[in-house]
């Protein structure tokens, strides 16, 4: 009964969104994309606008109650969930405010979904500059981890996109803060540890109205990544998207233990936006590269193109994937490693693996993104890796110890790894992480979170610099 | 046959057995080549031995060219894996992956640790064929 929580009249009372008690929760309410862990909050709050945001940390410091908030729950470790804490769902704040078609800026609440952006920004003919492959995540919760996308390797991080944020603070503040500000830097990449965003003004770009699309396959990692680093080297590209796939070959012993082996194919796809009636020189756009073939140029809408993976994520859905347990293990690596880290990874990956899944590569330049907090290894050029699994509940223990060493093997090489996904460091490992930003991250959480109330049990930042 | 562990015999098995691994052949195809690929696997006292024994293998294209306990005078390997034998007895015993006790530093590595990094699962193989071994412990 919602009445029995002592506490549940006058957080309703402080607040115009609902106030849902346990009694009212769904289970998606219980965990996130990752379907790994599985807590269940106090309250959960939909709030209305930033007013109520502020009124429930306001509410929640005054009662030593953690807060934690949750986008789309595409994270996989202890975000966007709440263990007896109240869940700060910020869906309902899902606000477009205004476009500034001039300056090429848009007002958004925190809520928005991706998505829903990109659909109204197409009347203007204006896009986000970087845009994840899942369009059906929040700005504000991809803001809180760095957001990386198929344009990364020209405009960084979304972070690095952002003009202006309202935020609220642990302490119940609501602050408007710029890239000028320690706090900004603080919120982008910051696991949600300093401040909730409530508001942020994103730069756009102008989009044209189509893509034409190159999907090029390579049979050598080696070639691909040289490939890769031209591709991006030659600035004329829009959008570059690779994968590595497999191509099951029989079995053999890893371990003493037969398993289905793969060898393995780098998928490269190299996306550049035209004008309708003016469409590219593919001979111009493809010399210098050395696929082992072009399989297909395709031509289609920008839109469409920002929304190409939904059939495969309709795919993981119908297969009933989509409720398995997630854990993604994602990492930049400096180029000079990748291709010795992934002969090492990807022959003893078992391709059954990936059923509902898939392996991601993309190059990246490290210089294009300012973030404090999203970390890369040194040097411009970078390869992000992602092993991005869906394993049946029953399976994880037994493939736990894999996924483990794929990311100890990815840090001993000189990677940082991504931390949408899957995540388990223990207080040592997330010091490495951050390096000498580890000092300047716990003393922004002690300022602007003074209590410790604010997306608890994932970072231990209050473990002390 | 089992053999006791630290015996020549052992040794002699282990070699027997790394050469008879197609897992291991193929894994270290490059292991060792235009390398020194020797290696010294250290097993460090504690209470369950109570001297430490090293077991040196000349190692080289998927194939095994020597396996033998050695003293402490003798030449160096251009690898050593070292660690306490409560570490190697969990591995041997396939409770802990070779690879997990590599990467988390339970098993220490001297000598060119990204040459070794860069060849996890000829290493694996490796420390399967060593696990393999019928052993009177």
């Amino acid at each position: 009964m919602s009445s029995m929580d002592p506490l549940y009249e006058r957080l309703q009372a402080s607040v115009e969104g609902n106030v849902l008690t346990p009694d009212q929760f769904t289970n998606d309410l219980l965990t996130n994309f990752g379907q790994i862990h599985h807590w269940t909050p106090r309250f959960v709050v939909e709030p209305r606008h930033a007013t109520d945001v502020a009124a429930v940390v306001r509410f929640a410091r005054e009662h030593s109650i953690p807060v934690s908030t949750r986008g789309s729950a595409h994270s996989q470790s202890e975000l966007a969930i709440s263990d007896r804490g109240i869940l700060l769902a910020m869906r309902s704040m899902g606000e477009i405010h205004g476009v500034d078609a001039k300056r090429e800026t848009v007002d958004v609440s925190g809520g928005t979904v991706w998505r829903d952006l990109v659909h109204y920004l197409k009347r203007f003919g204006l896009a986000p500059r970087v845009l994840t492959n899942n369009l059906g995540v929040t700005i504000g919760g991809t803001l809180a981890i760095a957001g990386i996308g198929v344009a990364s390797f020209r405009y960084g991080t979304q972070g690095d996109n952002v003009e202006e944020l309202d935020v609220v603070t642990g302490a119940g503040e609501t602050v408007t803060c710029r890239p000028d500000d320690e706090l900004f830097w603080h919120v982008i990449a910051g696991l949600g540890q300093v401040g909730i965003v409530t508001r942020a003004r994103l730069k756009l770009r102008r989009a044209r109205a189509m893509t034409r699309t190159y999907y090029l396959l390579y049979d050598d990692v080696r070639r691909f990544l040289a490939d890769a680093k031209a591709a991006m080297d030659s600035g004329i590209w829009d959008h570059l998207e690779s994968w590595a796939s497999p191509s099951p070959q029989g079995t053999k012993p890893v371990a003493g233990r037969r398993q289905v082996f793969a060898r393995w194919f780098y998928p490269f796809h190299l996306t550049v936006e035209f004008d309708p009636g003016s469409p590219p020189d593919d001979r111009a756009l493809l010399g210098g590269l050395h696929p082992y073939e072009h399989l297909y140029t395709d031509d289609a809408p920008t839109i469409d193109f920002f929304e190409r993976l939904v059939p495969v994520f309709e795919l993981w859905r119908k297969a009933g994937t989509w409720e398995h347990v997630h854990p993604w293990m994602e990492v930049v690596l400096p180029y000079d490693t990748a291709a010795d880290y992934i002969d090492q990874v990807l022959p003893d990956l078992p391709p059954g693996m990936l059923i509902g899944g898939h392996t991601l590569l993309w190059p990246a330049k490290g210089g294009t993104s300012r973030s404090r907090l999203f970390m890369r290894p040194p040097g411009d050029d970078l390869v992000g890796f992602g092993i991005l699994p869906a394993i049946p509940p029953r399976y994880w223990p037994q493939v736990r110890p894999l996924l483990d060493n794929a990311s100890r093997l990815s840090i001993l090489m000189g990677g940082k790894r991504y931390l949408s996904g899957w995540i388990d460091f223990t207080p040592d490992e997330w010091r490495a992480h951050f390096a000498e930003r580890w000092a300047p991250f716990c003393a922004a959480k002690r300022r602007f979170d003074p209590d410790g109330i604010l997306n608890p049990g994932f970072v231990p930042l209050l473990g002390g610099a | 046959m089992a053999h006791a562990f630290g015996a020549p015999e052992w040794a002699a098995s282990l070699r027997d057995t790394i050469n008879g691994s197609s897992e291991y052949r193929n894994a270290a195809a490059q292991w060792g080549v235009g390398f020194d690929g020797s290696l010294l696997l250290v097993f460090e006292p504690d209470p369950g031995l109570d001297r430490p024994l090293r077991l040196r293998l000349g190692l080289a294209g998927g194939t095994c060219q020597s396996a033998e306990f050695v003293g402490e005078d003798a030449p160096s390997a251009a690898f050593t894996l070292r660690g306490p034998f409560v570490v190697w007895r969990s591995i041997l015993e396939r409770k802990t992956l070779a690879a997990t006790a590599i990467l988390t530093g339970k098993l220490r590595v001297e000598g060119d640790t990204m040459a070794l990094l860069r060849h996890t699962a000829a290493s694996r193989a490796l420390i399967h064929c060593v696990a393999s071994v019928d052993t009177a412990w």
